[in-house]
């Protein structure tokens, strides 16, 4: 197959698909774009879903870096120097503890179960955007006490009756309400809710905040012990970096990266969606090289007496066959383009309304990368479907293809 | 110019052996119109396709030029039709896609010893020879039966083959535009001195040939004119 060759194929392909069925090629780049967006779409929400839980996991419960006690022990001790030797590492923009403990809370009639979490809130700002999520009231200040922020899970909702409710709440309650918190260690106090906030991520809205100021009054002492330390990375500095940095100035609780706390638990999740990915992909390719085996086979059967006659006049059946080949060349690139643009445009539609369920919200997660690499299973799965029926036909035997 | 020997052509059609034909011996020489006729089922067009090598012979051997067809590969013949033979079929047999100019250069664009320019040049040429130059930028669907068969003897022509083989090129054209046709193929047979192989079974068709080889049941049982 020489240049000469390759140029009488591609313009019989060309004037093929400008002069042949317009409605014909339409329907078959139309085909080819939904197979594409089925295999894109499933595969980027599932990518979505799990963005979505890791940057909820990230901003409200370990950060980029989660530092915990040590085997055994219950707490961080030595708190204040641990923070500061944290904060004055390369590549940590904050690190902030979290204290919680079990209570009880009441307003009115209803009572609930929750855990109270002590947070320096000046710090958290620097590590979570909770306090960009007030939907009432206001963030709190470090110095506050008697007063606590309550996620829209725990406050509820007036105008639904308890039997009627998703999760138990406290029935609606507003800021500056008073609520009652029995700790487990016995200390009850009234507070004010200052503020209320909803983030999208269950475990967060199910929590009430208060200072560590406040926490320090619960227990009756100077607090100087944490749960944890969660660790927010400055731009442009791994998760990876950071832990390696904490453990080589000698930080001895357990150190985890994000990473690492998602290969265990949400980890599996994700790989679940991975292997439904994968079948989900291979679904999508056989449908795709099926149909549109199906449609060149047709056209190629409908074309056979031309065939016949293109061959008697002594245009090679290579010529013939790249012919047909480079007509599904050039459907499966504009059924891509508008694939992408397809799933481009349904991408921008879930950004502004994202799938949100209690437990998480979803979004169409797509890379570069995920485009190109599907682009190219379609584009090779497109061109081995046309290129059979076409090879098939072009050996056909002059006198049987000008008798058909 | 082209020379056969015992030429056979058996069809199997389950247990029954069909002679479609039946020992033809023949010897066409360059420049002679031969006109091959008989009845329907006498092997006529089973002869064009043998002699232009669109089929094979179940025994026997065609020679064109010197050239024993039967021992060409599939490419080489593939070539040698490209090169050396034109064809005009009963139904036109164009590419429905292509405008006339388009249809007419295909041939010539697959010609390895040929430019662009000399094959544009060679499309214009003779689409003003059969008058339908100022139709070029049409489709096949765009002309009549007789224009579009005059396309298909200009994409015959366009390469100047050694031999242009015809089959029954007026089958589907009314008296008038069959004579157009007709006319045509004696102009380039007079002024190129072009042989041409045609089958009909028309009678008044007869006025045009050189020569005429009447077939019966696979076998030649007249041939007149023979040079």
């Amino acid at each position: 197959m020489g240049k000469k060759e390759l140029k009488v194929a591609f313009l019989l392909s060309l004037r093929a698909l400008q002069r042949g069925s317009r409605a014909s090629t339409f329907m078959t780049v139309l085909i080819i774009s939904l197979c594409f967006t089925n295999m894109i779409f499933l595969p980027g929400l599932f990518n979505g879903i799990g963005q979505g839980i890791t940057t909820q996991i990230v901003d409200y419960e370990v950060g980029n870096v989660l530092v915990s006690p040590r085997a055994g022990d219950q707490y961080i001790t030595d708190l204040d120097a641990t923070l500061d030797l944290i904060n004055h590492m390369p590549g940590v923009e904050r690190a902030t503890p979290h204290y919680t403990k079990g209570a009880t809370l009441k307003f009115r009639d209803r009572t609930l179960g929750v855990g109270v979490r002590a947070i320096i809130p000046s710090d958290e700002k620097y590590v979570s955007p909770l306090y960009t999520k007030m939907i009432a009231g206001t963030y709190l200040g470090d110095g506050d006490t008697g007063e606590v922020i309550i996620g829209k899970t725990v406050a509820g909702d007036s105008s639904v009756r308890q039997e009627d409710e998703f999760q138990p709440s406290l029935g609606g309650v507003r800021v500056g309400d008073s609520i009652t918190i029995e700790y487990g260690n016995g200390y009850t106090k009234d507070y004010r809710v200052k503020g209320i906030y909803l983030t999208g991520w269950s475990s967060s809205d199910s929590t009430v905040y208060v200072t560590m100021s406040d926490m320090e009054l619960v227990e009756g002492q100077a607090l100087d012990r944490a749960d944890y330390i969660t660790v927010k990375a400055k731009p442009g500095y791994s998760e990876k970096f950071i832990k390696d940095e904490l453990q080589s100035y000698g930080v001895a609780p357990d150190v985890q990266t994000t990473a690492d706390l998602l290969s265990k638990g949400v980890g599996r999740v994700l790989q679940s969606f991975a292997i439904i990915n994968m079948v989900s992909l291979i679904v999508s390719v056989i449908i795709t090289t099926v149909v549109l085996f199906i449609v060149i086979t047709i056209k190629t059967l409908n074309n056979r007496k031309q065939i016949g006659i293109l061959k008697a006049i002594g245009v090679q059946k290579e010529v013939i066959m790249h012919s047909y080949g480079f007509q599904v060349i050039i459907l499966a690139i504009a059924g891509i383009v508008l694939g992408i643009l397809m799933t481009s445009l349904l991408a921008l539609y879930l950004s502004i309304n994202p799938i949100v369920t209690p437990e998480w919200s979803a979004t169409l997660y797509l890379t570069p990368t995920d485009i190109l690499m599907n682009s190219l299973i379609l584009f090779l799965a497109a061109a081995v479907a046309g290129y059979v029926p076409a090879w098939r036909v072009s050996q056909e035997d002059i006198q049987k293809s000008m008798r058909a | 110019m082209i020379k056969t020997e015992n030429l056979r052509k058996i069809y199997e059609m389950g247990a029954v052996e069909v002679k479609a034909l039946d020992g033809i011996d023949l010897d066409i020489a360059k420049g002679e119109f031969v006109g091959i006729m008989g009845p329907s089922g006498s092997g006529k067009t089973t002869l064009l396709h043998m002699l232009g090598i669109l089929d094979y012979p179940t025994t026997g051997t065609i020679t064109i030029d010197g050239i024993d067809i039967g021992t060409l590969t599939d490419y080489e013949k593939t070539m040698f039709r490209l090169y050396k033979l034109g064809y005009v079929f009963q139904d036109y047999a164009l590419v429905a896609e292509l405008t006339v100019a388009e249809n007419v250069c295909l041939p010539a664009m697959l010609r390895q010893d040929r430019t662009e320019a000399e094959y544009t040049k060679a499309t214009r040429e003779i689409l003003q020879e059969i008058g339908l130059y100022e139709r070029r930028n049409h489709l096949p669907s765009e002309l009549s039966g007789g224009q579009q068969q005059r396309v298909a003897i200009a994409r015959a022509m366009v390469n100047r083959p050694d031999i242009l083989f015809a089959d029954e090129p007026c089958a589907n054209l009314d008296t008038e535009s069959s004579r157009t046709v007709l006319d045509l193929f004696h102009r380039i047979n007079e002024e190129m001195d072009q042989t041409i192989v045609m089958v009909s079974h028309e009678d008044w068709h007869k006025e045009y040939f050189h020569r005429i080889i009447r077939l019966r049941d696979g076998k030649i049982v007249e041939d007149m004119g023979k040079k």
